[in-house]
């Protein structure tokens, strides 16, 4: 991969932006991007909207453990105040 | 006068909380991979964004059956004067509220993209989302109803009657009034939600999207009830 100039002679200026890349990928993909970059790349999508889902199921999670350990916090001093 | 002095475990059933949350965790992680990896036919204008049937819509079925719930608590709270009735009925309207915006917010991009394309335009007053809006709005009043009201009693009553006042007009915001006006939303004008454009095959995950959707609610819903009720046991009052 080579980085191009932000101008160049040879091309004209309006095909170009500042992350453009001389070598447009026109391989076959290969192992996961065959996958990944299929079907439009939804599976990116995919990937992302479950990481999302997952750090959600987690904070799910820890709140139930946060809200036991309060109640049981709270037993504990009703059990002292008797 | 009956007051919340219950533990948890007296007004909540732990172990079927738990399994039904677990429950949720596997069931909606299933939708989401089917949401994505079902093939669905691309139809002009809305291409992929045809999936958004499976988390747009079950937001507002969510808030429905949210609201329901709610409404239920505020019946039996009058019935009762249970202060534990009063916490569910505020705490599923919190929620039911919550994804009532996210069917707003969802329902927003949408459009943007469909409806508008080429416009630039993001909110035009189409029928059918004004009076979702004014559904929040009714229900965003039974909020500050509450927090105007500082005796919890008092606080309770009152909430319940407008909360019933509020339920009342969820038929007729979200299906009567909408189905009479044109609008571009599936449903309105007499047109059928689910039209011959929606793929059969869309049901699959749609179905089991509304029932996890719902479920995850529920799970929610418990969680604030939870902390509801031990705030009641500290300081005699459950209003989060």
């Amino acid at each position: 991969m080579t980085i191009t100039p932000l101008y160049s002679e040879s091309a004209p200026v309006a095909q170009q932006d500042a992350v453009a890349t001389i070598d447009v990928p026109t391989k076959e993909p290969l192992g996961i991007e065959r996958t990944m970059l299929a079907q439009d790349k939804i599976y990116v999508v995919l990937a992302v909207v479950l990481i999302i889902w997952f750090g959600i199921v987690a904070l799910l999670y820890r709140t139930d453990r946060r809200i036991a350990a309060l109640e049981a916090d709270l037993e504990a001093a009703r059990l002292s105040a008797d | 006068m009956p007051t919340l002095q219950a533990r948890t475990n007296e007004i909540i059933d732990l172990r079927r909380y738990r399994i039904i949350r677990n429950t949720v965790v596997v069931w909606m992680t299933l939708v989401l991979l089917g949401a994505f990896l079902l093939d669905i036919p691309r139809i002009a204008i809305l291409e992929h964004t045809a999936r958004n049937l499976y988390f747009h819509v079950p937001m507002w079925f969510t808030m429905m059956a949210a609201f329901g719930v709610s409404a239920y608590h505020s019946v039996r709270y009058l019935g009762s004067d249970d202060p534990l009735r009063d916490i569910r009925a505020m705490q599923a309207a919190r929620v039911g509220a919550m994804f009532g915006l996210l069917g707003l917010a969802t329902g927003i991009v949408w459009a943007r993209f469909t409806w508008y394309t080429g416009t630039n335009i993001w909110w035009n007053f189409d029928p059918k989302q004004t009076m979702a809006a004014v559904q929040l709005l009714i229900y965003a009043a039974y909020f500050l109803l509450r927090s105007a009201l500082d005796e919890p009693r008092k606080r309770a009553r009152i909430a319940a009657v407008y909360n019933l006042f509020a339920f009342v007009t969820v038929p007729f915001l979200l299906y009567i009034l909408p189905r009479q006006m044109a609008s571009l939303h599936p449903g309105a004008d007499g047109s059928p939600a689910f039209s011959d454009i929606t793929h059969p095959i869309m049901r699959l995950v749609f179905y089991p999207a509304v029932i996890g959707f719902i479920a995850l609610f529920w799970v929610f819903y418990t969680q604030r009830v939870r902390i509801a009720a031990a705030k009641a046991r500290i300081t005699g009052d459950g209003e989060l």
